[in-house]
């Protein structure tokens, strides 16, 4: 599936553990308006089955996850 | 069905209501973390879904929770 | 044994309370209190039991003190980032009162510790942040026969409980066994309200008071839980269970193991 998502920023969180990785997702967020989309790059593992349910939690709504080629994890994320 | 959560009335509209049922009616995140009582006594996991509540029963989540200090086991938190 | 005047000034205010008195006091000063945990529920409680005189405080704990422990492990200061937990607890408890024995272990809760760690102690506080260990904590002060604070916290939430064993229901009785670590949101990723360590941490405190100088009616047989948000306090009455595998009429769990994935057996 490739739809086209226009970028509001991104951040890579690649080496940056939980629960940092999701404090810095969560400052990245707060810089953006409503139905922005933040791009984060996480670690496979425990931040990429952490930090989406999070954000999640926090009302906000997961466009994708795919896992590219470092075995590391794009997510998109539209804040609420 | 009238009935007592953690101490606040709730009002069931369905007639037969299981504990299980009763977790998801109150939006209870994860069953795994709470430990139910019934009128003073615990409802084992196992019999959440057979378990019926009846009228005035006195229900009791008793929730998981950790907190502290992670230096003890060794696991990452 | 005669009390100097400086015994006395110390611990003047609880010496004015009628039901501690200078006998309370003294049991004070002769007890043996284990803090399990030198994070967030045990700084408070390590900083109230040496003002308070426990005359022997064990303390647990492997970690090293890190910046994000700052917020509400009150005990450790920015200077003790770096520092073992233990350290950095003993040295503030002595700059309270020099007066007591603090004995540290930097290690983790092993099933093939744990006996050996607690024995002796009078009575023991569970700060420990993993349900695995809280299970271990339970099982073996059951066995012992050392009484014990459950504690708990997370986001805005805090969750107590006495044991004494042989007498009232223990943590099994409540939980049966540790829930599936799939399900328990880490205290990293959920977060909690600084204060709120305080918060429970000095009602556990409370309790070791209360226990040594026989003041007053425990938290057992007694689940405390509070909501910072509301403010509200619940207290649920907990029924020794027959049933309840360790403290029960036919107990199934007799020896001490550890948990899966616990570091005791990467040690081995």
């Amino acid at each position: 599936m490739n739809t086209l998502v226009v970028v509001d920023a991104s951040r890579n969180l690649r080496g940056v553990s939980c629960p940092m990785n999701l404090v810095y997702t969560k400052v990245e967020l707060s810089k953006l308006r409503s139905g922005q989309v933040l791009e984060v790059i996480l670690d496979n593992g425990a931040p990429i089955n952490n930090v989406p349910g999070s954000v999640l939690k926090e009302g906000h709504t997961i466009i994708s996850q795919e896992q590219l080629a470092d075995s590391a994890w794009t997510v998109m994320i539209r804040k609420k | 069905m009238n009935i007592r959560v953690n101490g606040e009335t709730q009002v069931l509209a369905e007639g037969s209501v299981t504990v299980a049922r009763l977790l998801d009616i109150q939006q209870v995140e994860s069953p795994d973390m709470v430990s139910v009582q019934r009128n003073g006594d615990f409802v084992e996991r196992d019999n959440f879904g057979s378990t019926l509540l009846a009228e005035n029963d006195e229900i009791e989540f008793l929730y998981f929770m950790g907190g502290g200090a992670c230096g003890c086991l060794g696991v990452r938190c | 044994m005669e009390l100097s005047d400086s015994y006395l000034e110390r611990y003047s205010r609880h010496i004015l309370l009628h039901d501690v008195g200078v006998e309370g006091q003294e049991k004070l000063s002769a007890a043996k209190v284990l803090i399990l945990g030198a994070g967030g529920l045990g700084a408070p409680v390590a900083l109230y039991l040496a003002a308070a005189g426990v005359g022997t405080i064990g303390i647990l704990d492997h970690d090293l003190v890190e910046l994000s422990n700052l917020q509400r492990q009150v005990v450790h200061f920015t200077r003790d980032i770096g520092a073992p937990k233990v350290d950095s607890a003993r040295q503030k408890m002595l700059a309270i009162n020099p007066e007591l024995i603090v004995k540290t272990y930097q290690d983790y809760l092993c099933a093939a510790n744990i006996r050996e760690v607690i024995d002796g102690y009078d009575f023991v506080v569970d700060g420990v942040d993993n349900f695995p260990t809280k299970f271990l904590i339970n099982d073996a002060c059951v066995m012992a026969g050392i009484p014990f604070s459950h504690g708990g916290i997370l986001r805005f939430d805090g969750q107590t409980m006495t044991v004494v064993p042989g007498r009232s229901a223990c943590y099994r009785c409540v939980f049966r066994t540790p829930p599936p670590s799939d399900a328990v949101p880490t205290c990293s990723q959920a977060g909690v309200l600084g204060a709120i360590a305080g918060m429970l941490g000095t009602i556990q405190a409370t309790e070791v008071l209360k226990y040594i100088t026989g003041v007053g009616d425990l938290l057992t047989d007694t689940l405390l839980s509070f909501n910072a948000k509301a403010m509200t306090f619940r207290r649920v009455a907990i029924k020794r269970q027959p049933a309840c595998p360790v403290c029960g009429e036919r107990p199934t769990i007799t020896k001490l193991v550890d948990a899966e994935q616990s570091v005791c057996d990467l040690k081995r």
